[in-house]
C-alpha cells in the first residue's frame, strides 16, 4: 500500500489555492509547481516526500475520508455541510468569511419560510435548533438570484465583504458560523502516520503563530 | 418506486455478501476465534437479543438512543445487543460466577446500532474481541492489547498503529487546573473527535491561567514513545495524574517484553466515548482507513452492576473494517479453482465416485445435475466458470 514516509495532501483549487500555498512555502515546504497554470492534478515534492492532489473544494473531504488524500486543506463551510469524521487538526485562517443569513433589506425578522443555499444541511439544523420552520432549497450557485426573484424569502451562503449581498438589494441578518479553512486528516493517517503529520502540523502551526501568513 | 423493486432493496445500513466475499468473511472470523483459542480464550455465544434492563441502565444516552427495541408477547421491552461487553458481563455475574479468576473469554458474532448520517454507515456490525476479567494489573493490559496485536499480524496487515491512552488522564489533569464538569465532558468529547481547532477555542475563552491553558492545548501532541510520560507529568500539578501515568508506564514495559510496542504510540489524548472505561483504553489503526480496526479499554466498575465488583478488560475487533482492509489490499486468499465433473450414459455413479475423489483432496467440485454429450458437458462447465472439467464418458471409459 501506500509508503509510510509519504504524505498526500489534497488542496481546493481556485481561489483558496494561492494563500493556501504560501502557507506551506512559509512552512519551508517548495512548492512553486502547483502556481504554474497546468492541467496537472497530482504534483510531488520529492525533497518532502509530499504529494498534492487538487481537486472541488466539495470533493475534499471525501478523498480524504477514503484515505486516497492523508491530510486536506478545506473550507469550514464544506466540513460542516459534510458531516465526515474527519479529524480538525489546525484553523489554518485562510479564506476568512462567515457562513450567514441573508434576506431582501427591509425584511424585518425572518420567522421562516423557503431558504435558498447550497448547504443545505447546515441551513436545515440552523433553523431547527433555531424552532423556525424553513423549506430549504438546494442551489448550485447564484444563490443571491432566489430572493429576486421570489425563489425563497432567504438565503444561507457565505459571505466575506458583503458587496455581492449590497449589490442585489439584500442584507445579512444572523451569522451562523464564521469560517477559514481547516487542515483535516484521515483518522488512519492520523495515527499510522503521526511522526509525519505532527511534524508538518508544527511547521504550520509556527508559521501562523508568527503571524507571518497573510490572510487573503 | 414500483412495488416490486422495493421489495428487492435492504434497508438502509444493512447489505448483502456474495459468495466469495462472504466465505472470506467467515473464513476471517475463524482465523481471530483460532488466535484467540491459542491464546487460552474460551467463546461464549449469547442471544441476539435480551431484556432492555441488562443494557440501558449501564449505558450511555448517546448509546441509549441507537438500540433497536421491539416488545415481546408480554409486553416486555427487548434490545437486541449493541455490544457483547454487557452481555459477558451478565453471563460471568450468572453461570460463571465460580469460576477461578482470572477468566479469559473470547466471542464474535453481530452487533446492532441505529447510525445515523448520510455516510453510509452500518447498522450491523461484525465484532470479534476478548474480555480478561479478574485481574487489574497491567500486566492484564498488557495482555488483551499484544493478543489484537498478534491477531492483526496474524492476518497479515502490515502497516498498523496502536494508541494507548488512559481514560483517567484528562479528567485528572482538568479537574486539577479547576475545569468545570460541563465543560470537561465538552472538551473530552473535542478530544474524541479530535476537533483540535474547536478545542483551542474553547480552552481559550476559559477563565483558566495562561499556564494552564497551554497545558491542556499541549495534550493532542503528547504522542509517541515512553518519553512522553515524563512530559506529561510536568503538565498536570500537584501530581494528580501520577497514577494512570505511572499505569501506562507499567503497561509499556509489560509490552516490551512482549516485543510490541513498535506497534504502539502513547496518545494521552485518546479518549473513548463510552462511560464504563476507568483505566487504559487502546484503538488500532491503519493508513487510509477512516475508522479504528479495533478498539478496548478497562472498565472496572462495569461488573458491579450484574454481581460482584471485578476489574476487567478486553477490546473487539470490527471484522468488517478488517475486511474492508484486506479487501483493498487484495490481500484475501482467493477460493481454490472450481472443478466441473460431466457424465455420458450410465456413467453417474462413476461421476459421485470421481467428484467424491476430487473433493477428498481439497478440491471445490460441481457435478452436473444431468448427463449430456461431452462437448455439451465442455460448455457448461466453461459456463459455469470451471477452470477444469472432466467427463467420464459411456463408451470409452473415464476422461
Amino acid at each position: 500500500m501506500v509508503n509510510k514516509d509519504w504524505l498526500t495532501v489534497a488542496l481546493a483549487k481556485g481561489r483558496m489555492l494561492p494563500p493556501a500555498l504560501e502557507l506551506f512555502e512559509k512552512a519551508g515546504i517548495g512548492c512553486g509547481q502547483l502556481r504554474e497554470t497546468s492541467r496537472k492534478l497530482v504534483f510531488t515534492v520529492e525533497e518532502h516526500k509530499l504529494r498534492f492532489i487538487l481537486a472541488k473544494p466539495m470533493d475534499i473531504p471525501t478523498y480524504v475520508e477514503y484515505g486516497v488524500a492523508d491530510l486536506g486543506v478545506v473550507g469550514k463551510d464544506v466540513l460542516m455541510e459534510q458531516e465526515k469524521e474527519l479529524y480538525e487538526l489546525l484553523d489554518l485562517k485562510i479564506g476568512p468569511c462567515r457562513l450567514a443569513v441573508a434576506q431582501k433589506c427591509g425584511g424585518g425578522k425572518f420567522n421562516g419560510g423557503y431558504v435558498a443555499t447550497k448547504y443545505p444541511r447546515v441551513a436545515e439544523r440552523y433553523f431547527q435548533g433555531q424552532g423556525k420552520q424553513a423549506e430549504v432549497i438546494k442551489l448550485h450557485g447564484s444563490i443571491e438570484l432566489a430572493p429576486l426573484l421570489n425563489l425563497a424569502d432567504a438565503i444561507v451562503d457565505l459571505v466575506s465583504t458583503g458587496k455581492t449581498l449590497i449589490e442585489h438589494h439584500l442584507e445579512e441578518i444572523e451569522v451562523i458560523a464564521q469560517i477559514t479553512s481547516r487542515l483535516v486528516a484521515n483518522p488512519g493517517s492520523y495515527q499510522v502516520k503521526g511522526v509525519r503529520v505532527t511534524d508538518l502540523l508544527q511547521r504550520l502551526e509556527a508559521v501562523l503563530t508568527e503571524g507571518e501568513a497573510t490572510p487573503c | 418506486m414500483n412495488e416490486k423493486l422495493r421489495r428487492l432493496l435492504t434497508p438502509e445500513g444493512v447489505r448483502d455478501l456474495l459468495p466469495e466475499l462472504a466465505g472470506q468473511k467467515r473464513e476471517l472470523e475463524k482465523r481471530i476465534q483460532a488466535s484467540f483459542s491459542r491464546w487460552g480464550y474460551g467463546e461464549v455465544s449469547t442471544p441476539a437479543f435480551e431484556y432492555s434492563a441488562n443494557f440501558v441502565d449501564e449505558m450511555k444516552a448517546e448509546l441509549t438512543d441507537k438500540l433497536y427495541r421491539f416488545l415481546d408477547e408480554r409486553g416486555r421491552t427487548l434490545v437486541l445487543r449493541p455490544d457483547f461487553t454487557l452481555p459477558l458481563a451478565r453471563v460471568v455475574a450468572t453461570h460463571l460466577a465460580a469460576s477461578p479468576l482470572p477468566l479469559r473469554l473470547c466471542y464474535g458474532g453481530d452487533i446492532y446500532r441505529y447510525a445515523h448520517g448520510q455516510q453510509g454507515k452500518q447498522r450491523v456490525v461484525t465484532q470479534a474481541g476478548v474480555e480478561l476479567i479478574g485481574s487489574g494489573c497491567a500486566g492484564a493490559d498488557a495482555e488483551v492489547i499484544a493478543l489484537a496485536v498478534d491477531v492483526l499480524l496474524e492476518l497479515g496487515l502490515a502497516e498498523f498503529t496502536f494508541c494507548l491512552g488512559h481514560a483517567g488522564f484528562l479528567e485528572r489533569m482538568l479537574t486539577a487546573y479547576g475545569v468545570a464538569a460541563a465543560e470537561r465532558e465538552t472538551i473530552k468529547f473535542y478530544f474524541n473527535n479530535k476537533d483540535f481547532v474547536a478545542l483551542k477555542m474553547l480552552v481559550q475563552s476559559l477563565a483558566l491561567s495562561e499556564k494552564a491553558k497551554e497545558a491542556i492545548l499541549r495534550v493532542p501532541g503528547l504522542r509517541g514513545g515512553k518519553e512522553i510520560l515524563a512530559e506529561a507529568a510536568g503538565l498536570v500539578p500537584g501530581g494528580a495524574a501520577d497514577e494512570p501515568l505511572r499505569l501506562l508506564a507499567e503497561v509499556w514495559e509489560v509490552l516490551a517484553d512482549y516485543g510490541a510496542t513498535k506497534f504502539i504510540t502513547l496518545d494521552l489524548g485518546l479518549v473513548r466515548m463510552l462511560d464504563y472505561y476507568t483505566g487504559m483504553v487502546f484503538e488500532g489503526y491503519t493508513g487510509g482507513l477512516g475508522y479504528a480496526l479495533c478498539g478496548g479499554g478497562r472498565y472496572d466498575q462495569l461488573l458491579g452492576h450484574f454481581g460482584p465488583q471485578r476489574p476487567a478488560v478486553g477490546f473487539a475487533i470490527n471484522v468488517d473494517h478488517v475486511l474492508k482492509v484486506l479487501q483493498r489490499g487484495r490481500e484475501l486468499p482467493a477460493g481454490s479453482a472450481l472443478a466441473f465433473v460431466g457424465y455420458g450414459k450410465a456413467q453417474r455413479a462413476a461421476a459421485f465416485a470421481k467428484a467424491a475423489l476430487l473433493r477428498q483432496a481439497g478440491e471445490r467440485v460441481l457435478v452436473d445435475v444431468e448427463e449430456r454429450p461431452q462437448e455439451a458437458a465442455l460448455a457448461e462447465g466453461e459456463r459455469l466458470g470451471a477452470a477444469k472439467v472432466v467427463y467420464l464418458d459411456g463408451r470409452a471409459g473415464n476422461g
